[in-house]
């Protein structure tokens, strides 16, 4: 009986407890309320499954996980996403994530050989279940690891899924516009390079100087000058686009498509990962939130914002970020990285120059352990909630 | 009993589950659970628990929700008139009244959920749309389904013999609190496939043609994808299908204009009435014949 699970997890088969923490994690970051006590509720249903029927676990899982007809709906996928991968084809996937596989049937088997049998031994396993269920997360694999970590708070669970933001006025979105243009105006232009040390006045063009004498046969009659350059700071922003952020993306996603045409913002979305997606906002469809999901669909769960910064001010935007550059984080701050990173890349945006303004949904400036280490980097924090803040954010975004 | 032997006693009982329905019912009676149950109107919520005390020879205690619902309707109250006569009666003999003479159980008035915990055998209580009751009534809920008991303050706490099975059900009018969707297992109840719906009405009425079964279950079927303002459930198909039966068609008949008058059944709204003039009708009646061969393999693939 011993030599069962050791031999499993030779075989590469995770503790069953583990497993079952894991999925929980899974569960927790997609919204679901599942606590220690729902656990449990796991680990005895699979205690009173018997094994040939390991695949009733489903439904039985289901009824003690999911609250509402929104969980309900939701089940099916995470429960295909967390144990039976292989079986997802046609999702987007990408390429060199790997995923644990996990069989059920072995899970109820092990849970069966080390929890069911041994009436006397039974409240010393409880306490170890206990035990291991509230450990589990911390010590998972990577993956596991990364997801649970961010429940810390990425995951909260709000409910405000059903305050739709997704219906959009149309004179809320000429207001946006409005808004927006307001904005990229008020932002300060500066001279460009060459013309700092001559502020005021104008330069000779020597060159279309010359060009013009031509008509006059050689005499400079008409010189040509130069007016000084202004340019318009870059503008990039980053949305975070993580299940915590759900119900804020859509809105943050709208507003950052009116700065794609306001002022020719680059906008990234991240959450393990960051890509570009401002070639899909450049055109007016109403399906950019599809388009956007279908970039996402394959980045794993959680929120790595240090290191889709990192990605951002070494790849993406290498060349770009400059003394002028703005960077316009959109995000609520739980970060699954290790809290020291966040504030490490901040600081490397910061040396290139960029002034950083952080963006957060909630009331309150986020306050995470990563966001405490890096307050000192932003510059300014904006809250971003509704079309109002945005439009009290105006006067002082320069 | 495991959940296929109660899956096969609910089908004896009139009520076909399909089997993630039959894992959860069972599931909620090992883990001592209430099941919350939450659906469309006419899906089988209410069914499902008289089925259920039906098929496991249990007694159903029910309580019915509604707005204003209070502790002494739903759970128990002193039977005033008795005490003030006994009060009389001791009175008139001469003897001293005793206030825990006053306070016994026998002038304890039991509504449904101390009936239930105070069942001699096991039963199964169903607390029939909870949403409409208030927030209020909900909290004490809390009490009887976390620990099966109920406290009056004269006797003390009255815990259950036997845990009784606890069937909620709503319909979602209300926002449910989280403490009490905590305590429960949740399922949500669809409309049925048209493979469960033909066997539901095959069971409930054996007598009817299976031709006109299998039409008119696809034909309500089509209709609840029609934008409806009450979407015809599986008690208004089955009150259809009988009245088809009595008017004894042996299948749907082709001409709507046959159909109009029974669509009472069906269509519960003025506006819904008003939609489906004969030309409406029509269109969904012609469903059928491209459908077959695409219901025959959905059909299959449910069974």
């Amino acid at each position: 009986m011993t030599s069962a699970p050791s031999l499993l997890s030779a075989v590469g088969h995770a503790d069953p407890l583990h497993s079952i923490a894991g999925f929980a994690a899974l569960l927790r970051e997609h919204g679901m309320k599942v606590g220690v006590a729902e656990q449990q509720a796991f680990v005895q249903a699979a205690l009173a499954v018997p094994v040939a029927r390991s695949a009733k676990l489903d439904a039985a899982w289901r009824a003690i996980a999911c609250r509402d007809a929104r969980d309900w709906r939701r089940w099916p996928e995470l429960f295909e996403r967390y144990w039976h991968p292989q079986r997802l084809t046609g999702t987007v996937r990408v390429s060199g994530q790997t995923r644990p596989s996990r069989d059920i049937r072995q899970v109820v088997q092990t849970l069966h050989d080390e929890l069911g049998d041994s009436a006397p031994k039974r409240d010393e396993t409880r306490r170890a279940m206990d035990t291991a269920l509230s450990a589990a997360p911390a010590a998972g694999e990577s993956q596991d690891d990364a997801a649970a970590r961010a429940q810390g708070g990425a995951s909260r669970t709000d409910a405000l899924h059903d305050r739709s933001l997704s219906e959009w006025l149309p004179q809320d979105l000429s207001q946006l516009e409005l808004l927006a243009e307001r904005i990229a105006r008020r932002l300060r232009q500066r001279l460009t390079r060459r013309w700092h040390d001559q502020a005021r006045g104008t330069r000779l063009d020597l060159r279309r100087t010359l060009r013009a004498s031509l008509r006059t046969g050689g005499v400079p009659v008409n010189p040509v000058w130069r007016a000084p350059r202004r340019e318009r700071p870059k503008v990039f922003i980053l949305v975070d686009v993580s299940r915590s952020m759900e119900t804020h993306a859509q809105l943050f996603l709208r507003i950052a498509r009116a700065f794609v045409g306001a002022l020719g913002a680059r906008v990234f979305v991240f959450h393990t990962r960051l890509a570009e997606i401002t070639p899909l906002l450049q055109r007016d469809s109403s399906a950019v939130q599809e388009k956007i999901n279908a970039v996402t669909a394959g980045f794993g769960g959680g929120t790595r914002i240090a290191t889709s910064l990192q990605d951002f001010h070494r790849v993406h935007a290498r060349a770009q970020l400059t003394r002028s550059a703005r960077v316009w984080v959109l995000s609520d701050g739980f970060d699954a990285d290790a809290p020291e990173c966040l504030a490490q890349e901040l600081a490397a945006v910061r040396g290139r120059g960029a002034r950083i303004t952080w963006f957060h949904p909630s009331p309150k400036v986020p306050a995470s352990a990563a966001m405490q280490a890096a307050l000192p980097l932003i510059d300014r924090f904006v809250r971003l909630n509704s079309l109002r803040d945005l439009a009290l954010a105006a006067d002082l975004l320069r | 009993m495991d959940d296929a032997a109660l899956r096969e006693s609910l089908h004896r009982a009139g009520y076909i589950a399909d089997e993630a329905l039959a894992t959860t019912l069972w599931l909620a009676g090992e883990l001592q659970r209430p099941l919350l149950i939450e659906g469309d109107a006419g899906v089988g919520k209410t069914a499902l628990a008289l089925a259920l005390a039906q098929s496991q020879n249990r007694r159903l205690v029910r309580l019915q929700c509604h707005e204003g619902l209070d502790l002494a309707q739903a759970a128990y109250e002193w039977n005033y008139g008795r005490q003030l006569l006994a009060i009389r009666l001791h009175e008139t003999q001469g003897d001293k009244v005793r206030e825990s003479d006053l306070f016994d159980r026998s002038y304890l008035l039991e509504r449904p959920l101390l009936q239930a915990i105070s069942s001699e055998q096991p039963c199964v209580l169903l607390i029939d749309e909870i949403d409409r009751a208030d927030e209020a009534f909900e909290a004490f809920l809390l009490e009887v389904l976390a620990d099966y008991q109920i406290t009056v303050p004269e006797l003390g706490t009255l815990k259950a013999r036997h845990i009784p099975q606890v069937l909620l059900t709503s319909n979602g009018t209300r926002e449910l609190s989280d403490a009490l969707r905590r305590r429960c297992l949740y399922h949500w109840l669809d409309y049925p496939t048209l493979a469960r719906e033909i066997a539901i009405v095959r069971a409930t009425l054996p007598g009817a043609e299976s031709e006109l079964i299998e039409q008119a279950v696809a034909f309500v079927q089509r209709l609840r994808k029609e934008d409806l303002s009450k979407t015809p459930g599986v008690a208004e198909t089955l009150d259809w299908v009988r009245a088809l039966h009595r008017l004894s068609f042996k299948a749907l008949p082709d001409d709507p204009a046959q159909l109009q008058h029974t669509l009472a059944c069906l269509l519960k709204t003025r506006e819904d009435r008003f939609q489906f003039g004969p030309d409406k009708l029509r269109q969904v009646l012609e469903g059928r014949r491209h459908e077959g061969v695409a219901v025959k393999s959905v059909h299959a693939a449910a069974l």
